[in-house]
């Protein structure tokens, strides 16, 4: 039998989902610097920890595309060939920036404002209609331990924690003991709201099944009845308005709500207006009770990836510098806009994977101009790009900042070493800045 | 009149950001110095001469009408905080057409893009085409959008078309807008906005509108649930004075909003959750 050194390092934070799990185990083959086996965390963060391991999909070296075909290069050539498509651009497109830690994030503002370039975290199709709803109407918003502690009526509106945040519900929100919610599960009344039947739905006191891009209309009902106006209408998005009475009434008379919000609410038809009509809601229901709500962010350091940017330039994401001082407007300025009406001449993307999940039209023109990609692992962008710059799993082979779902920082990890010639993306784009000036002659 | 001409000499591959073509910016200038104005191509700085040609004259701003030929579909800002004088655009317009704008006349004799006219302060817009989305609303975060002035669209107009939209009868302000057909939202958070709509209008018109008429000749695709059927009238008054003949459902709303604050009733001593806020449809 082989003689495995083993180290296990304690409360590791997940850097995979908004809820950002500080109390993993990871244990560490430390001859082969290779995760064997990680403790506490769900199915999707425990995959991460293990996709660091060395694998086919792992890019080792720096890589440029030379007819076609990628060829392993050095570091120099790499980061001179990068600078040199992002300094020859008229108006390049940063965009990422969601799944990486606090200080690349930074650095990556430092780099768009001296480039004149668009920056754009990946809030411009997740949750950024909830930052513009905030923007025009406020948020009624707390730390994720005031609803574990204290909420008796929790709401998940178009959000499906089992499968997205998968311990969410443990941790802070449904089965997890608070100091006033002593009995755990049993203290809280659960209420879904969403098209389908979930798996969330199915573990819910009560479901309530709007049809699909109705939200707002519904939202609209439950404000008029909170209000007291009788509603002409028998029936409101599929749902009778003794249902809509029987919900308000419940809404009313708990001590401590929540509303739990998710892409179900952002990403429909209506969008930011959604979010702008739940926060009414929550807002007018102060009048009877404390509630408040919380987005669900997705990527674990998309809120940071919003913090950073807005305490450098005032705002969260769509920046443009193309004058010289920042500027936003989302629709104008956030990536997929740009890329379809093909206003971009070259991008840098950093760790995130746009070809997956843009609209095909915007993946197009994303392809036919130059392409950087900084990406720990083969993705279908990276595969495309023109120059790839291997990066280590930030919170997994290098430390960090990241901000959980409700912008509380948390310190990331570091577990092991990253393999071949990775580097963290902090230092990838600090290597770029001093390029990129040298060759603008600064 | 004196007039000034610009012809687009080829379209620009980026954006190009034109907020200089302004009666203000270009009145008693020689061709040769308007030539050399900036406007940004991308984050190039480039000179207005390099994409223009222009000729023509002015002295005076009220007297000033400026010319524009060409497609400049992806030309943005064009007649940004303009306070007189005129701009006919003879061809598409990009973004922000005439933003900000507190006087004189712009007339597009094509299509414009998103926020035609955003945060209108007074003066006249028209379009004879399509407009995009957020024409007249306010821009991200405003609390008051359009305060005065009317905007012409002979087409459609996008979504949440005049949000945030703010007249006052007592200031003698009626921001005002007139289309052809109209998306979702329709004067959402309209705070006594008067909006005409010559033909059908999409979901939510008149959304979390505090004050504010809205007035549709067509259908609408979804009725908001908080608003409420008033009853059917011939003739509706606007709060301008004006008066608008022929078979309307009147419905007040928008019921849900918290500052249409309910009022006891002083004989009845009932609570009334009355709303100031009107939506007339064709009956």
């Amino acid at each position: 039998m082989v003689e495995r050194k083993i180290k296990t390092i304690y409360d590791v934070v997940c850097p995979f989902c908004g809820t950002l799990c500080d109390d993993l185990e990871v244990d560490i083959d430390i001859k082969e610097d290779s995760v064997i086996e990680v403790r506490n965390g769900c199915q999707i963060g425990t995959k991460k920890f293990f996709s660091s391991n060395p694998s086919g999909h792992r890019y080792l070296k720096p890589r440029i595309k030379t007819n076609g075909e990628h060829k392993e290069v050095s570091w120099d050539e790499a980061i001179d060939a990068a600078a040199d498509i992002l300094v020859k651009a008229k108006r390049p497109l940063l965009y990422g920036f969601s799944s990486t830690e606090c200080e690349a994030q930074s650095k990556g503002v430092e780099l768009a404002e001296i480039l004149g370039a668009i920056l754009d975290n990946t809030a411009s199709v997740c949750h950024g209609p909830s930052l513009l709803a905030i923007q025009d109407v406020g948020a009624p918003l707390s730390t994720l331990g005031e609803y574990k502690n204290r909420a008796d009526l929790v709401i998940f509106w178009g959000s499906n924690p089992v499968h997205a945040h998968p311990r969410h519900l443990g941790r802070y929100s449904e089965f997890v003991r608070g100091y006033f919610r002593k009995d755990g599960r049993n203290d809280r009344f659960i209420i879904v709201v969403d098209p389908r039947n979930t798996h969330t739905a199915q573990i819910a006191d009560l479901f309530i099944q709007v049809k699909p891009n109705e939200d707002y209309e519904l939202i609209n009902a439950i404000r008029a009845v909170l209000r007291g106006v009788e509603l002409d209408v028998k029936e409101v998005s599929g749902v009778s308005i003794e249902k809509i009475r029987e919900l308000v009434d419940m809404l009313k008379l708990c001590n401590f709500g929540v509303i739990f919000f998710g892409m179900g609410l952002t990403q429909t038809l209506a969008h930011h207006r959604n979010i702008d009509a739940a926060i009414c809601l929550t807002r007018e229901l102060n009048d009877h009770t404390k509630f408040l709500l919380e987005p669900m962010r997705g990527h674990y350091n998309v809120t940071g990836a919003n913090q950073v940017f807005t305490w450098n330039t005032g705002y969260a994401y769509s920046i443009d510098f193309s004058r010289g001082y920042p500027r936003y407007n989302p629709g104008e300025f956030s990536s997929v806009d740009l890329l379809i009406k093909d206003e971009v001449d070259s991008s840098l993307i950093v760790a995130s994977d746009p070809a997956s999940n843009f609209p095909a039209a915007a993946v197009k023109n994303l392809f036919k101009h130059p392409l950087i990609s900084i990406d720990p692992h083969e993705t279908p962008t990276s595969a495309f790009a023109d120059v790839v710059l291997p990066a280590a799993f930030a919170g997994i082979e290098c430390e960090g900042t990241a901000y959980r779902m409700d912008s509380v920082p948390l310190r990331l990890r570091k577990v092991k070493n990253a393999p071949g010639e990775c580097i963290s993306d902090k230092e990838i784009l600090e290597k770029l800045i001093i390029k990129v000036k040298e060759k603008l002659g600064e | 009149m004196a007039e000034i001409k610009l012809k687009l000499k080829k379209k620009p591959e980026l954006p190009l950001e034109a907020d200089i073509i302004t009666p203000d910016n270009l009145v008693g200038k020689t061709i040769a110095e308007i030539k050399k104005l900036a406007i940004y191509h991308g984050k190039e700085v480039v000179k207005l001469g390099d994409f223009f040609d222009i000729s023509g004259k002015s002295t005076d701003i009220n007297d000033t009408k400026i010319i524009i030929e060409g497609d400049l579909s992806n030309v943005k800002r064009i007649g940004e905080k303009m306070s007189g004088g005129e701009i006919v655009v003879n061809g598409n317009v990009g973004m922000h057409v005439g933003n900000q704008m507190n006087g004189g006349k712009i007339t597009v004799n094509g299509n414009a893009d998103d926020w035609a006219g955003a945060m209108l302060q007074g003066g006249e817009l028209e379009i004879n085409g399509d407009a995009g989305h957020y024409v007249g609303a306010a821009y991200r975060g405003f609390w008051q959008g359009m305060k005065n002035g009317t905007i012409k669209v002979k087409g459609k107009v996008g979504n949440e078309t005049l949000a945030w939209v703010n007249g006052s009868k007592p200031g003698n302000r009626f921001p005002k807008l007139i289309c052809g057909s109209a998306g979702a939202f329709l004067g959402i958070h309209s705070h006594g906005g008067i909006i005409i709509v010559e033909g059908d209008s999409d979901r939510c018109a008149g959304a979390d509108q505090v004050r504010g008429t809205i007035v549709i000749k067509g259908k609408i695709s979804r009725l908001l649930p908080s608003f409420k059927k008033i009853g059917e009238v011939n003739e509706i008054e606007l709060p301008n004075g004006e008066k608008i003949t022929g078979k309307y459902i009147e419905y007040s709303g928008d019921h849900s909003v918290a500052k249409n604050h309910s009022k006891i009733d002083k004989k009845t001593g009932e609570i009334s959750n009355s709303s100031n806020g009107r939506l007339y449809i064709a009956a």
